[in-house]
């Protein structure tokens, strides 16, 4: 029985994980209309109801701006060097159409409930 | 923080050279804005059992800079598809080449069951081989396609040429037919069919019976030429017929009993027919294990010295023959084996 029910969490974990990996992105990618650094970023997100860990959050930001989605830049803030992002021109191309492609998702599942 | 010098270093560790000054720059800022607003909230520094805890939850030194690292993979899902088809196909061809390729090297040498048994313990090696090739290669596909994609891009979608049904190319008119993969398996026969097996049976063990007496029913016009041959049988031939009789009249009996139950009206049973098809083995045993490996004699011992070369020939020819013969059906058997096996097997599953 215990051991069924492990099963099941872990099961439901990896679902969540995977339902929550595109969204993930894409609430990054919203966010970033305005610039932040990680810290801030991440607060700013859990603040939204949008939790993300340290060990997610910043590598993403890496691999969005190798991708051209944002861009980065080191400055000093508060006697500290700190990364700002900022969504590319090329991000906020993809951004729209990611937001269009998410509102007929969140549409047909709610039609389809 | 000392404890947050040590978790930066031992991340710094595990990072892409290139990077890490930069992210290590960028994650100490990060984590230090942290702590801060962790340390204003409480209004005291972390105590080291809290600020443990902290570096706890954000991950072991390990993961987190494995999580910088480029997603990475011996063999993509991109190309695995392609790998895992060749793979077999590969397997498959290198069993039936090297089983046939030893069938007649011992059958040539003249080597008993021991060069057999030798062969055979040497297929794993044989497989492990092909598959180490077969996997090197794709690694090799998938480690150029990932760091030279302008060049060596196109060879990802590679199955396009190779694999034919599994990629673009393919075309849904060469789809075999439905049913297809089970083929004769799959259907019943028909009552005439089943007895007209039984009637056959019944006259081929007829013929066989009769052949003992009457030669010319086997050999035709040419049982004349062979009574003025100075060759004979050898005694061994005599068991070969009675084992050959035994058979036919145990599948005979065997089919007049499906008959009577209605065994027709299912579908074939495989595992019988293989039973039935290995039974072919024991006549060829037999003569394969003649004493002194002699089939045929002279009818006149006296013309050993003109005539012993030319016998031992034809007694080697044919042995050879009946060694490949035997190769020949043991691997159909054992193909069979393979694919009732996998059917049961993908019959359970679909359970």
């Amino acid at each position: 029985m215990g051991y069924s029910m492990t099963l099941t969490e872990n099961l439901f974990e990896n679902l969540r994980m995977e339902l929550r990996r595109g969204c993930l992105t894409l609430a990054v990618l919203a966010q970033l209309k305005q610039e932040h650094y990680g810290y801030t970023l991440r607060k700013a997100l859990a603040a939204q109801g949008m939790e993300i860990d340290e060990s997610t959050l910043y590598p993403l930001l890496r691999r969005l701006e190798a991708q051209g989605l944002l861009t980065s830049e080191w400055r000093e803030e508060e006697k500290r060097n700190k990364r700002f992002y900022r969504l590319s021109s090329d991000g906020e191309q993809i951004f729209a159409r990611l937001l269009e492609e998410w509102n007929q998702i969140n549409t047909s599942i709610t039609n389809l409930l | 923080m000392e404890l947050l010098d040590r978790y930066l270093q031992a991340v710094k560790k595990h990072l892409p050279w290139q990077r890490q000054d930069d992210i290590i720059a960028e994650l100490r800022a990060n984590l230090e804005a942290q702590l801060e607003d962790k340390e204003t909230e409480l209004g005291r520094p972390l105590t080291k059992e809290e600020a443990e805890e902290w570096l706890k939850q954000i991950g072991s030194p390990i993961q987190v800079a494995a999580r910088y690292q480029r997603q990475q993979y011996l063999i993509g899902p991109g190309i695995f598809p392609t790998y895992s088809y060749i793979l077999r196909l590969v397997l498959t061809w290198a069993t039936v080449i090297y089983a046939i390729a030893n069938a007649v090297t011992i059958a040539v040498s003249n080597q008993g069951g021991e060069a057999v048994l030798r062969a055979a313990l040497r297929l794993p090696e044989i497989w492990l081989i092909n598959a180490g090739v077969v996997t090197l290669i794709f690694v090799a596909i998938e480690l150029l396609s990932v760091r030279f994609p302008e060049k060596f891009g196109a060879l990802g979608p590679m199955a396009n040429s190779m694999a034919g049904p599994m990629t673009a190319q393919w075309s849904p008119m060469d789809l075999p037919p439905t049913g297809a993969g089970d083929g004769e398996w799959a259907k019943p026969r028909s009552f005439t069919k089943a007895l007209l097996q039984v009637l056959s049976g019944g006259l081929f063990l007829a013929y066989v019976l009769l052949v003992p007496h009457y030669p010319f029913l086997l050999f035709g016009p040419g049982e004349w030429y062979l009574k003025s041959l100075p060759y004979q049988l050898a005694p061994v031939w005599w068991t070969f017929y009675w084992w050959l009789v035994a058979i036919n009249t145990f599948e005979l009996a065997w089919k007049i009993v499906d008959l009577a139950r209605g065994a027709w009206q299912r579908p074939k049973n495989r595992a019988k027919h293989l039973a039935t098809h290995a039974l072919s083995l024991i006549p060829l045993s037999v003569l394969l294990l003649a004493p002194n490996h002699v089939l045929f004699l002279l009818k006149n011992p006296a013309d050993a010295a003109k005539l012993g070369a030319a016998l031992a020939g034809a007694n080697k020819g044919v042995l050879t023959a009946l060694t490949i013969a035997f190769a020949v059906v043991v691997l159909q058997i054992v193909w069979g084996v393979i694919q009732a096996s996998l059917d049961a097997y993908r019959k359970r599953v679909a359970r």
